[in-house]
């Protein structure tokens, strides 16, 4: 029996009648399970497996502490309104704001943060982690942390352009088909249906085939895919809005349509708009890195997490986690932002308990 | 009767928490209720007053976001606080039902009305299917349903709002259950069209001994279905007495002041002499698009400081004679003038000053104030727009329209409108439509959504905005109570024509139009005998008919 045991289920069973002695009925229950637990575990995997459930634990503890700090400190930092919204935040999507927060600082300084540069060649093929590169060399050589540290600024702005030009042209248009209404609307609504029915990936390896796989033609397509989704949303919700009588009063005083659209239609509808954005990010992001994957997205050597796990991917055969780290950067992203959205859908949709 | 005297439900000191958000904040802070076999009980109070908290917590159940924090609630001996989610399922639909405010949002569309009757009897084998059929034309036939073999056989929306209300009581009444709670049944209902529910869901109580709880915030509708009333205040009990006893001596201020705000009244005004109409409706048809005619030659006039009440039941065309006045469905024919010049017929081609002349005030303060915009825009917009008044002079505006609503404007300048009660949002309404200086407003069913006490606010502050500003009102409206208050002439509307119009004096005294006395007789009144007295007048069998007419 080793220290490492001992101490693993001293903690557990200390921890356990802590919970236990301040009624936390539920904390109780799952520390009081995982040491039952850890009894089978202990028996049939050994040390090891218990080593694995405690360095888990240990992550999620920190993970939630962090989350924890984060919520506090941008509640003690954000002015008044904002921070009692924030206090009301659960954990998941403080992690969810943090994991962002931390991108958006990576993306920011990348020249600053990253050692080398983005297409610097400075060692072997695949060389191993070292005191000079954290996370080793890709296929060229080039340090894989500081293409990391660059990609963040690259296919994270990127998808942030697209989702961003897609949300303008798709709102505008559903603001004003919902309150032009008529033909305006029907055309408005069949042209974007027909957009929907090209199947997206398609669409964009089709343009960007045309017009050559530039930064530009990548947001706009991008856009062009996303933007009738947005219309669709947009005008279902502001459609709810216009049947309103404060906007009849509106329209009864002589309003023009754009005041109309401006002041009492769009205050109404960003809390969904605003959920959505979070939702079409992460499918923004996911397409580009699709694209980026079959080679037409950004072009080499500019870092880029679809293509690096492209270009790595020879390596998976040979039990190398290289290009795996750049997928995580992509799946820890996309699960923040999800973290954060289920918050703000939850609060626009009036659930409460 | 002999059963009468064993207790069927007794609540005792309920208290019930709703969360904000942030804590729990007490709904009902004490209430005690005993309630025998056959025994009918009404719950009488404002709205917030947890009038439909406790009707809910007599089946055992809190809505979401609220909590039974103490107290007791024992149902034939069952204590339903500490009673299992199971066992409390067992005793609803079966040994205690609920009769919803709204039928219609109430009943599956998608199902037909019998199909959804027998669910229950099904559900606990109680009757088998076709028994549960045929018991269902049974009550149907006992509420009173026209053509009781067949009607249960339609869906929803085939029916009538009032026989749908009357399905829902015999889709209660289904289990035989030893109780039922009645949310304000009636409420969403016309006069005419709420004698048939009342005296139908009377009957049947009575036909099988059932105890209820009637909750609902109309005294007069009370007087005619409770044994006894409980008036309640905040989440608090008032007072409680037997029906007769409450009438004629309420013991509280809080219950005397309910039983006095029918009582206001202002004095006729007559047609300033030489004076042509503020706005003249003349042979006005309209239809909505590809529809059916909804206005068919309606003509009225109404002058300068004069109040002209539209009244009829819902449908019969007065919220259509007002879009066409505001010009939001241009009329097929006939038109509209102002001070005895035409207006566009549709309000884009209406100028700056003619919008202005013509305002609105809504029903719902709800959806008639942007939630997102701060009351000092919602006033000042109108102001801005139309006299161009911009920084200092605006703000001194708002103020101004703010004191002459009677809200205090540094406390009300930077709020925004869910932060207010409804009969605030009202008021803030009224400031609007004021706002544009107009000399004509439409008021639609103002008060309607109000309780009682806060209603009769919005109509004496109405009447003394008309007296200074000498305003022209068009006052719509299916409460005759309201009418006997404020106006100075009535137009009575059936099916889109004009019944009757004239000085108010004058309708309401006979001889009457047979409508308009269909109407006046159906407003409930607080004789507990009413209901009886104008059954047996009417001739109990013919009510449904009498409401059809």
């Amino acid at each position: 029996m080793s220290v490492f045991v001992i101490i693993y289920f001293a903690c557990l069973i200390a921890s356990s009648c802590l919970a236990a002695y301040y009624e936390k009925r539920p904390t109780f229950l799952t520390l009081f399970s995982l040491t039952l637990i850890s009894f089978v575990l202990g028996i049939v995997g050994g040390v090891p497996a218990l080593r694995f459930v405690a360095t888990a634990a240990g992550l999620l503890a920190f993970a939630a502490g962090i989350s924890f700090a984060f919520r506090e400190f941008i509640v003690i930092i954000a002015p008044a309104n904002i921070s009692k919204e924030v206090r009301t935040a659960p954990l998941t999507a403080a992690f969810g704001m943090f994991v962002i927060f931390t991108y958006a600082i990576a993306g920011i300084f990348a020249p600053w943060i990253a050692p080398y540069g983005e297409s610097e060649v400075i060692a072997s093929a695949f060389a191993m982690p070292d005191e000079n590169m954290l996370l080793g060399a890709d296929q060229l050589g080039r340090d894989m942390f500081s293409r990391i540290i660059y990609g963040a600024r690259n296919t994270v702005g990127l998808a942030l352009l697209a989702t961003l030009a897609a949300f303008f042209m798709g709102a505008f248009a559903g603001l004003l088909a919902a309150t032009k209404g008529g033909w305006f609307d029907q055309f408005m609504g069949r042209f974007a249906d027909v957009i929907m029915s090209i199947p997206s990936l398609i669409f964009a390896l089709l343009m960007l085939s045309i017009f050559g796989p530039q930064v530009t033609v990548i947001i706009v397509a991008v856009a062009i895919i996303y933007a009738p989704r947005v219309f669709r949303l947009t005008r279902a919700v502001a459609g709810n809005v216009v049947v309103m009588d404060y906007i009849e009063a509106a329209k009864l005083r002589g309003e023009k349509t754009w005041y109309l659209i401006r002041k009492e239609i769009l205050p109404n509808s960003t809390a969904p708009l605003i959920a959505e954005f979070g939702l079409e990010f992460c499918f923004v992001f996911l397409l580009v890195a699709g694209l980026s994957f079959l080679g037409l997205g950004i072009q080499p050597p500019t870092a880029d997490w679809g293509s690096m796990v492209r270009e790595n991917a020879t390596m998976i055969s040979f039990g190398e986690i290289t290009p795996l780290i750049p997928a995580a950067a992509i799946a820890l992203l996309t699960v923040a932002v999800n973290f954060v959205v289920d918050w703000m859908l939850f609060r626009s949709s009036g659930l409460k308990e | 009767m002999s059963d009468k005297k064993q207790v069927l439900l007794d609540i005792r000191n309920l208290r019930i928490e709703g969360y904000t958000g942030e804590e729990w904040v007490p709904i009902i802070k004490g209430v005690d209720l005993k309630l025998h076999r056959g025994e009918v009980m009404g719950l009488i109070g404002e709205s917030g007053a947890g009038k439909s908290t406790i009707g809910a917590a007599a089946m055992g159940f809190a809505r979401d976001g609220t909590r039974i924090s103490e107290g007791s609630i024992e149902f034939d001996g069952m204590e339903l606080t500490t009673a299992s989610e199971a066992e409390k399922r067992a005793l609803r639909g079966s040994r205690i039902a609920y009769v919803a405010q709204s039928a219609a949002a109430s009943f599956n569309p998608a199902h037909k009305i019998i199909d959804q009757h027998t669910e229950a009897p099904l559900h606990y084998r109680i009757q088998k299917r076709l028994e549960a059929q045929e018991d269902a034309m049974d009550l149907y036939e006992r509420l009173r349903l026209p053509n009781p073999k067949e009607i249960g056989f339609r869906y929803p929306h085939q029916v009538s709002g009032g026989q749908l209300q009357r399905a829902m009581t015999a889709m209660a009444m289904a289990c035989r259950p030893d109780l039922i709670i009645f949310d304000e049944p009636t409420t969403a209902l016309d006069v005419t069209t709420q004698i048939e529910v009342l005296a139908a869901i009377r009957d049947i109580v009575d036909q099988f001994n059932t105890a209820a709880i009637y909750i609902t915030h109309d005294l007069a509708v009370v007087a005619q279905m409770a044994d006894t009333i409980k008036v309640l205040l905040k989440g608090e009990e008032v007072e409680q007495a037997p029906t007769e006893e409450m009438l004629q001596s309420p013991r509280e201020d809080y219950t005397k002041s309910l039983w006095a705000v029918r009582s206001y009244q202002r004095p006729q005004q007559s047609r300033p002499e030489g004076e042509k109409p503020v706005i003249s409706v003349q042979h006005v048809d309209a239809a909505y698009t590809g529809g059916v005619k909804v206005l068919d030659d309606v003509s009225f006039d109404i002058y300068r400081g004069m109040t002209v009440a539209v009244v009829g039941e819902s449908g019969s065309g007065k919220s259509t004679a007002a879009r066409c006045i505001t010009g939001l469905l241009p009329p097929s024919k006939g038109q509209v003038l102002s001070n005895g010049e035409p207006l566009p017929p549709n309000y884009l081609n209406r100028s700056k000053d003619q919008l202005r002349q013509v305002q609105m005030i809504y029903q719902m303060a709800d959806t008639a104030l942007n939630p997102k915009v701060r009351i000092s825009e919602i006033i000042g917009r109108p102001a801005q727009f139309y006299s161009g008044l911009r920084g200092a002079d605006l703000k001194h505006r708002v103020d101004e329209l703010l004191d002459l609503i009677e809200l205090d404007p540094s406390k009300f300048y930077n709020r925004y409108p869910p932060e207010l009660s409804g009969g605030q949002k009202q008021r803030i309404g009224i400031a609007r439509a004021l706002a544009a200086e107009p000399s004509f407003i439409i008021c639609d069913e103002v008060t309607s959504a109000l309780d009682q006490l806060v209603a009769e606010g919005i109509l004496k502050l109405l009447d003394r905005l008309q007296k200074e500003l000498d305003l022209a009102y068009m006052f719509i409206t299916h409460d005759l109570a309201t009418v006997r208050a404020i106006a100075d002439e009535v137009v009575v509307m059936q099916n889109g024509k004009v019944v009757e119009q004239g000085p108010k004096d004058e309708m309401f005294t006979p001889p009457h139009h047979p409508y308009t006395d269909l109407l006046l007789s159906s407003v409930p009144e607080m004789d507990p005998n009413w209901l009886t007295t104008l059954l047996e007048e009417r001739g109990v069998e013919n009510v449904g008919e009498a409401a059809d007419v």
